[in-house]
């Protein structure tokens, strides 16, 4: 539904995204996470028809959208960062302006709008001045302007943002209930909204896609998942084989000492599913090495955007100081580890 | 070429809607009624004095056509006060607002737009003055010998074009700024600088004499006389259409170069 390849828009000399590429599946809802100036406006602005890129391509249901932008601009709903309101039309009236100049005929118009209105729950607000309504609101009535002449394809620019949590979760459930027949992009620096709205995430930090898949996948993939962190005395080599010849360990890792003494600390990460917190701290206390401490991580999403995000600046530090490139990049691994300390058990 | 019409009809109704629910414009109608009211009192007055005098010593004069071109000379000079501020949030709001990202992203072409946005200030304009034009023309229908409605029409028809000029060079000006005042102020410069360019350029040579015929004062006042010179047509008509183009133009580069 959509492709976006090689994308790439710099303002001035600042580069805003650099080679962007992902596709959105029919009926799918992309998530798209970045902080804040990571270049997620300025993606969907190109997507939306109103910049253009200065290389790559954007195509909306097979149609370039800045070759063929009019075929692009029927077939899209745009929720713009700040919705774009008409602050002296009623609500109702707005929609059917919007209606009208997205090309609705006038036949189909008041039952669009009312189901835009009704989708939105703005059937109450119909006929009040849009300068009247709350900010929860008006953000609604720039959702219903988005959906409004029911397009297959939709582009949310941070469709929650500052909006109360009860506000937050009807707009969530909102576009989730959007799937299915519309094709959804969202972009948000929230990560459990990426992780709660929508089928897969893209995150895109300093103008680059870091990573692309399923929320579960992610953590799954970019992170160990679950584990214990140890800290012991004794000899590095007993100790990894102590727990090497526990069943369900995926993978066993130094850390890096917080402070100078002769322990030593080691991440132990578990296959899903698998919780041998029993069987670790009884293998490593029957081997007779010291147990000073021992503590259960948890990655979430947060962590992997986190360390997605530090990791790349991190690798920025080494592509500027080539001569410590290799403890530069030994850095960002450590960086990368010491991001993900989870909440402890 | 239906959907077309379309557009522009609905952007039209939404702007024409806006006019009217605004106090500004609400206000603005208020000065140039009260002002033109007062003034075409004077005028009319003053009219009267004079015919007794010229009465007097026997002599005749036109006096309708007169008090037509002094209201109208009047009206024109009002209005280089009256349209910047009608013409001023055409698009500086919508930029500000952030609504010409949503009307940039629709089905609907940028002059579609701006010739919607025209046609509905223009609208709001006629609205103001088709007023006046009922009271001037009970006063001229009681004159004797009967004054001739083509001249008055003709007159007013000049005022309107006039006025499309000036709102569509003020639409182009709105669309280069996000500031209402600064777009207002700038227009105004413009329209004084176009109203009185013959006078600025001087008489002398070629370049006075095109700077002569860019004067929308020199125009004006030939339509107000009752002469139809294609040239002045042309002349309103070129820099309507020039404003149309230039918003259609600053609306898509807007978009490409903005940080």
């Amino acid at each position: 539904m959509i492709e976006v390849e090689h994308l790439s828009k710099s303002y001035g000399s600042t580069r805003a995204i650099e080679d962007v590429t992902f596709s959105v599946e029919p009926g799918e809802i992309l998530g798209f996470l970045g902080p804040n100036g990571a270049g997620k406006t300025t993606t969907m602005r190109i997507l939306s028809g109103y910049l253009p890129a200065n290389e790559g391509t954007a195509k909306v249901a097979g149609f370039e959208v800045h070759e063929n932008s009019m075929a692009v601009r029927k077939r899209i709903g745009y929720l713009p960062e700040t919705p774009p309101l008409y602050p002296d039309m009623t609500v109702e009236g707005f929609l059917h302006f919007v209606a009208r100049i997205k090309g609705v005929s006038a036949g189909d118009r008041i039952r669009q709008v009312d189901s835009a209105l009704q989708r939105c729950n703005l059937t109450e607000k119909r006929k009040v001045l849009i300068r009247k309504l709350s900010k929860g609101f008006r953000q609604r009535v720039g959702i219903a302007q988005a959906i409004v002449h029911d397009p297959p394809a939709i582009i949310l620019d941070e469709p929650t943002v500052g909006l109360d949590p009860r506000q937050i979760i009807e707009v969530r459930n909102l576009i989730k209930n959007l799937a299915g027949s519309h094709t959804v992009i969202l972009s948000t620096h929230i990560l459990p909204e990426a992780s709660m709205t929508c089928n897969r995430i893209a995150i895109i930090n300093k103008g680059r896609i870091v990573a692309t898949n399923s929320p579960e996948n992610l953590v799954e993939q970019l992170s160990g998942g679950a584990g214990y962190d140890l800290e012991v005395a004794g000899d590095a080599s007993t100790i990894q084989q102590t727990l090497q010849s526990l069943p369900h360990v995926k993978e066993i890792a130094p850390l890096p000492l917080e402070s100078e003494t002769s322990h030593l600390r080691f991440r132990v990460t578990l296959q899903p599913g698998a919780d041998l917190g029993q069987e670790i701290a009884a293998r490593i206390v029957g081997a007779g090495i010291g147990l000073y401490e021992m503590r259960r991580f948890q990655v979430s999403l947060e962590d992997v955007f986190l360390q997605l995000t530090t990791e790349e600046r991190s690798l920025e530090a080494a592509d500027t100081d080539t001569d410590a490139e290799v403890d530069s990049t030994a850095e960002s691994a450590n960086s990368v580890e010491s991001s993900d300390e989870g909440e402890t058990a | 070429m239906r959907v077309i019409f379309s557009n522009i009809l609905a952007i039209y109704r939404k702007e024409l809607q806006t006019y009217f629910a605004s106090p500004l414009a609400a206000a603005i109608a208020g000065i140039f009624w009260f002002l033109s009211g007062v003034l075409f009192v004077r005028i009319l007055f003053n009219a009267t004095l004079t015919a007794t005098q010229f009465d007097a010593q026997g002599q005749q004069i036109d006096l309708p056509s007169a008090v037509l071109q002094d209201f109208l000379g009047v009206l024109g000079f009002i209005s280089l006060f009256i349209l910047p501020m009608l013409s001023m949030s055409l698009y500086a709001e919508e930029r500000k607002r952030g609504t010409l990202e949503l009307l940039a992203t629709s089905p609907i072409t940028n002059w579609a737009v701006a010739l919607g946005k025209l046609l509905a200030v223009l609208t709001f304009y006629i609205s103001l003055v088709l007023p006046l034009m009922a009271y001037e023309a009970i006063v001229f229908s009681s004159t004797n010998p009967p004054f001739s409605p083509a001249v008055f029409l003709i007159g007013h028809a000049g005022l309107i074009l006039l006025s499309a000029a000036i709102l569509s060079l003020g639409m182009f000006i709105s669309s280069l700024t996000d500031s209402t005042i600064l777009a207002a102020i700038l227009t105004f410069v413009l329209t004084l600088l176009l109203w009185l360019t013959d006078a600025l350029a001087g008489n002398s040579g070629l370049l006075g004499d095109i700077f002569g015929q860019l004067s929308l004062l020199k125009h004006f006042t030939n339509l107000v006389q009752g002469v139809v010179d294609t040239s002045s047509l042309i002349l309103f008509a070129s820099y309507t259409v020039l404003g149309l183009f230039l918003t259609a133009q600053s609306v898509e580069a807007f978009r490409f170069q903005r940080s």
